[in-house]
């Protein structure tokens, strides 16, 4: 670790016009022990992308990723007279970075530059489109004419999602449910000697399996508990307050509770 | 008729008992206007006719609200007495009215200084969708300038009879009888007097506040406070050619940076833009806010020179007590600006109107007393056409305005033509129309596929943060 890192401080702090570190990388590469991480993660890269595999080693997340290291001057030599009174928006040499990457052409992502063995990699898509919108969370970017952001998530076809989102936790939440079917089945079986069949036909234990799933369904992390609490107050809460008026309070005390 | 004659006299407080004793013995021929249930008393139908004058209500505050109350009320026979603080005050504000607006209170076509018939709704990614291709040719979203409408609507209510006072409402005593006027302490200014104007009171029958967000009449009534907003706006007047583009275009951005509640505006005005935000929960950063909405369109309004900057509250929701006895809220006062889009305008003007309309009914065009009854009606007819809007705005607001990828998913799903469909034709005529069924399963399956797709995007960002 401390090694990637120390060898991937000097791109970053190298004059923002150095457009490819790649050799540099390369050396780090072989040189350190993680040759198979980051090697995975070079593969499904391009090579003007070189901040995909800085990230994914988490040396170096703190600094800006950098694709291209080509800095644009915002705003052009506006330099309208500034009246007495007014104020001017023209900003004046501060350089920012916008977003680019050599596969984010005309505003949309060029599938072709995804593609695998022939067929498009929505993995790779995806991923590319999540680093784009997290580049832009840290750095809001202006929205101009002249590149409008066209993409649109759902040219990436549902079973790409399916595969990569839900399958996943699909299996999570099945595994789970059956650990807990197989265990409170075995457990309630224990304690009244009731078998598998005759408990699916009791009506409590028919409520305790829908308890059982609906809690792996809607419980899955520790948060989930408080989340779902404020959820049902928050839903409920703008008809309260709007049918206040139709409650008259008890006393015609001139300062009514407020309902928050 | 001998039961008019007996009607008129003032003296009688409970005038039903008499007039019971009376009924019995009229004979059948004689044809009774109302009928009276004998043990019934507050009810406004059994009061007496007010002796020689008529009814007397004051509308505090002349933005929409007060004016087209002020007109309705003066329309209707009422003596009506309408006090605003500040003539010529611009007040801030979005500026937008729905096209049915026009049509519902005879605005002339001159008060629209813009027909926005195109909006742009911008992602935390800066995906773009363009929303208005469904507009047909005489739909369009008007942008008007405060002081320009709330003058004409003021103008009008004066026309039809109504007394404008400039002055600025203190406090109210409230009566303590059923029919005790009210006594308005209000500082008038008529130029004579200098800037601190003079302090004067005035007696009335009823009340409608309609002093905005920080009403005054609201506090005199306890009617409770409400959760607001803050809107910031800044007016930039960009160069001409950039201009252009906002010819007939309105700008909506999302995304946590420019709020985490709410929305980014660039809207045109008659020869500048307003750019703002607003926020309800993050009040203390709302320049931060507005600085990153001025980045994101940076490009669009670079050169441009802020000519002011203003803020102002945005009510979220209604306060808990709308109504007291004789005295109503509307507008912005009662808090019927709609979640989601922030719409204000039209709901003050159409309350107050509304508000107008069952004081002039309870009091047979100004004949008789008023009570809370009649105003209850008001509320009632209120909430009943326009409760289903507002539930739906705070849905709206509630699922698409969470987190980013829910924004993202908005956005998405906004470039969906049934979409664009529906929602312009509820907010320009104010209906929630119901759609076609196919395509609400379609556009439902589409929701939850876009708030799929934006989460899943979320999760992969949050692995890129480890």
């Amino acid at each position: 670790m401390s090694i990637s890192m120390a060898l991937f401080s000097p791109p970053i702090s190298s004059p923002l016009l150095n457009p490819n570190p790649i050799p540099k990388i390369s050396l780090s590469l072989l040189s350190t022990k993680r040759l198979s991480l980051v090697s995975l993660t070079r593969a499904s890269s391009d090579n003007g992308t070189s901040t995909p595999a800085s990230s994914t080693v988490s040396a170096t997340t703190v600094e800006a990723p950098k694709p291209v290291e080509e800095v644009s001057v915002k705003s052009p030599s506006e330099n309208g007279a500034v009246g007495g009174e007014e104020t001017d928006l023209t900003t004046t040499t501060t350089t920012e970075i916008k977003f680019q990457d050599a596969k984010w052409v005309n505003g949309t992502w060029d599938l072709k530059q995804f593609e695998k063995e022939g067929k498009t990699d929505w993995d790779s898509v995806i991923v590319a489109e999540a680093k784009r919108r997290k580049w832009l969370e840290d750095n809001p970017e202006t929205t101009t004419n002249d590149e409008p952001v066209l993409f649109d998530t759902s040219i990436i076809p549902w079973w790409a999602w399916m595969k990569r989102y839900h399958l996943p936790e699909a299996e999570l939440l099945n595994g789970r449910a059956a650990m807990v079917g197989f265990f409170m089945a075995y457990f309630v079986d224990s304690l009244t000697g009731v078998g598998l069949v005759d408990q699916m036909g009791n009506f409590f234990c028919k409520t305790l399996l829908f308890v059982a799933v609906a809690g792996v369904l809607f419980i899955r992390k520790n948060e989930d508990l408080d989340k779902l609490k404020g959820l049902i107050e928050e839903t409920t809460l703008y008809d309260k307050q709007w049918q206040a008026a139709w409650k008259e309070p008890e006393s015609s005390s001139s300062t009514v509770s407020s309902k928050k | 008729m001998a039961t008019f004659t007996l009607k008129s006299f003032t003296g009688l407080r409970q005038s039903s008992p008499d007039q019971t004793s009376f009924i019995s013995h009229v004979p059948s021929s004689l044809s009774l206007p109302q009928r009276r249930t004998p043990l019934r008393v507050s009810a406004a139908r059994s009061s007496p006719n007010l002796a020689n004058r008529k009814l007397r209500v004051a509308v505090i505050g002349g933005g929409p609200a007060g004016g087209a109350a002020a007109e309705t009320l003066a329309q209707g026979g009422i003596e009506t007495i309408l006090i605003e603080r500040k003539m010529d005050n611009c007040k801030p504000c979005g500026g937008a009215i729905p096209l049915c607006m026009v049509g519902e209170f005879n605005l002339p076509l001159d008060i629209i200084d813009r027909r926005v018939t195109k909006m742009k709704m911008i992602s935390p990614s800066n995906i773009a969708v363009d929303i208005g291709r469904t507009l047909k040719e005489h739909e369009y979203i008007g942008m008007v300038r405060r002081e320009v409408l709330d003058q004409y609507l003021r103008e009008r209510a004066e026309k039809s009879g109504a007394t404008v006072i400039n002055g600025l409402f203190l406090k109210m005593d409230l009566p303590e009888n059923w029919d005790t006027p009210y006594v308005l302490h209000y500082t008038e200014y008529d130029g004579k007097t200098g800037a601190t104007g003079q302090k004067k009171t005035m007696e009335v029958d009823a009340v409608i506040g309609a002093d905005g967000a920080n009403s005054r009449v609201a506090k005199s009534i306890g009617a409770g406070d409400y959760d607001y907003a803050i809107a910031f706006q800044e007016r930039i007047r960009i160069p001409d050619d950039k201009m252009t583009y906002y010819e007939d275009l309105a700008e909506m951005y999302v995304g946590d940076d420019v709020s985490p509640d709410f929305y980014g505006w660039v809207f045109p005005k008659c020869d500048h833009v307003a750019v703002g935000t607003g926020t309800v929960t993050h009040k203390g950063d709302i320049k931060k806010f507005q600085l990153a909405t001025r980045n994101r369109a940076k490009d669009k309004i670079l050169g441009g020179k802020i000519i002011r900057v203003e803020a102002h509250p945005i009510p979220e929701h209604p306060r808990p007590r709308r109504l007291s006895k004789r005295v109503a809220l509307v507008g912005d006062a009662a808090g019927y600006v709609t979640k989601c889009s922030g719409e204000g305008i039209y709901f003050a003007a159409k309350s107050g109107r509304m508000c107008a309309e069952a004081i002039v009914e309870g009091s047979q065009n100004g004949k008789k007393m008023i009570d809370e009854s009649d105003l209850r009606k008001y509320l009632e007819k209120w909430d009943k056409t326009y409760l289903p809007t507002y539930r739906v705005l705070d849905v709206l607001q509630k699922v698409f305005y969470r987190s980013n990828p829910a924004r993202e998913a908005f956005v998405e799903m906004c470039s969906d033509e049934y979409v664009q469909k529906m929602t312009f034709d509820s907010y320009l005529y104010k209906k929630v129309a119901p759609g076609n069924p196919l395509e609400d399963l379609k556009l439902a399956v589409n929701t939850i596929g876009s708030v799929f797709r934006a989460n899943a995007l979320r999760r992969e960002i949050e692995k890129l943060n480890v």
